[in-house]
């Protein structure tokens, strides 16, 4: 049964961005955008909202509920109340933080500005880059993103869309290995300047990646070979960088940020709440 | 401080230092011009090859065929500050034309062949994915067609590659030919002490 969608998530919600989208364990839908986090449920109806300090560029959720919110130069975390419980800096190191990854007694943060990843502990204590041993010392950002997903291993899986690839690293930054080509033909390929631009993991290691131009919605098996692609004109032909989350059953989210709305692709098509 | 962040400090003095000789430049024609009050001049966010949001539609290639010249005195420009060097550039290569040997799109996009590219600063000898490309416009071969200027367009490209009216090659007809062609009104006329 292929994806498809009718269901969109937090239309009217925002008026100038949105950027951001990950779910937490219940299935709720946290989006970022503006200067604010907002809280769906799995329905799609508000259920909470709360400012931030500077605009979001990514959000994540942690196994005990805690919400971080990348932005330029530091990262605010929030209880599942939303009262802001931490911020994060790193002065001289940490830059546009778009995507966030928490695992265990390890944190992630996406660095456009440097175009890598800084691993740090859970209190903050920065490890090592994840990256920078790119001979061309990072990755080839011309969409401005950097976004990455945690396997159940421990792997990052990476978008590196100037080279049209999706790179693994080991959390000490090894390089594991990397699947992608060019095609602007074969869907199978990454097509364009800079593809994908985005990327989550579904609970069974399947890797699903976002593109621009045309805006389009991919899936690999854990090997790097193509399943699927979704094309129709689900979103705005403008759109780029789109936010990927992926629910434990296999719903895609996908963040529009022209539309500014989160569309739901699922196998069985489901009604507007 | 990283290669990255260095190498865009440098292109950044590039780019200020060619918009100083673009201005001596242009101070040079309002000398040779100096009996003229006005300069005909493009809004790239009105020019439906550059406008935002213009996607999906025709290429607009009046400003090749329809100035008095015959190679025109338009042609398309890179600003190399907001270029991203990219490994497969959509206005350099036709990206849906078939992937060669080399793994690179076959065709090139240009009919006039007026793009170069080159890769910049240090070279990967093994792996020509992993470099940044700075692609020039020659000015002598180009046309001003607007292809380039089309794919160039954000999402696709970033937008660097704008159509400009050559002042030293520019006749300031007093009715531009272009401007009365022109489907989007963004062909204007400056008064020179404006421009
Ligand atoms: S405007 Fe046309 S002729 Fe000039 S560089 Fe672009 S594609 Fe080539
Ligand atoms: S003013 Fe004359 S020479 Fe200049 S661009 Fe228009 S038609 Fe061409
Ligand atoms: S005629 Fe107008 S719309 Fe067409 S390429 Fe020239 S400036 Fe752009």
């Amino acid at each position: 049964m292929k994806l498809e969608t009718n269901r969109a998530i937090a239309s009217n919600q925002f008026s100038e961005a949105l950027r951001g989208v990950a779910l937490d364990g219940e299935g709720r839908v946290y989006a970022v955008g503006d200067s604010s986090v907002k809280v769906f449920s799995s329905e799609g109806e508000l259920v909470r909202q709360w400012k931030t300090a500077l605009p979001g560029q990514c959000v994540a959720v942690d196994d005990g509920g805690r919400i971080w919110v990348g932005e330029f130069e530091q990262v605010e975390i929030f209880d599942a109340e939303g009262r802001l419980a931490d911020t994060w800096k790193d002065a001289g190191r940490l830059g546009l933080v778009t995507s966030i990854g928490i695992r265990d007694d390890d944190v992630f943060l996406a660095d456009a500005t440097a175009r890598w990843i800084r691993h740090y502990n859970r209190v903050g204590e920065f490890l090592n880059n994840i990256g920078d041993r790119h001979r061309k010392g990072g990755f080839h950002i011309p969409n401005g993103v950097v976004d990455f997903a945690i396997d159940a291993d421990g792997i990052l899986h990476v978008a590196n869309p100037g080279m049209h690839r999706v790179e693994r690293y080991k959390p000490d930054g090894e390089l594991l290995g990397h699947f992608g080509r060019f095609d602007g033909r074969d869907p199978a390929g990454f097509p364009g300047c800079c593809n994908p631009t985005n990327l989550a993991l579904d609970s069974s290691g399947r890797v699903v990646v976002s593109e621009k131009a045309g805006p389009r919605i991919k899936v690999y098996d854990p090997d790097g070979e193509f399943l699927e692609v979704v094309t129709d004109d689900l979103f705005d032909p403008a759109a780029k960088n789109m936010d990927l989350a992926v629910d434990a059953g296999g719903r895609i989210y996908v963040a529009d940020p022209v539309a500014l709305e989160i569309r739901v692709l699922s196998r069985r098509a489901e009604t507007v709440p | 401080m990283s290669d990255e962040r260095s190498r865009r400090e440098v292109l950044g003095t590039a780019a200020r230092g060619a918009a100083l000789v673009g201005l001596a430049g242009l101070t040079g024609v309002l000398a040779v011009k100096a009996n003229k009050t006005y300069a005909w001049s493009i809004d790239i966010t009105k020019c439906v090859n550059s406008k935002l949001g213009a996607l999906g539609v025709d290429v607009c290639e009046a400003c090749a065929t329809d100035c008095v010249l015959t190679l025109s005195a338009v042609r398309a420009v890179n600003e190399f500050s907001e270029c991203g060097r990219c490994y497969i550039c959509p206005a350099y290569y036709d990206i849906t034309s078939a992937v060669g040997p080399d793994g690179l799109p076959s065709e090139k996009l240009c009919p006039r062949d007026a793009i170069e590219r080159e890769a910049i600063g240090w070279i990967d000898p093994d792996d020509p994915a992993n470099n940044f490309y700075e692609y020039t416009i020659d000015e002598k071969l180009c046309n001003g067609c607007g292809r380039c200027v089309m794919e160039c367009k954000e999402p696709a490209g970033l937008g660097s590659i704008r159509l400009e009216v050559r002042h030293n090659v520019c006749l300031d007809c007093n009715r531009c030919s272009i401007a009365t062609a022109c489907p989007e009104e963004a062909y204007e006329r400056d008064a020179l002490s404006t421009v």
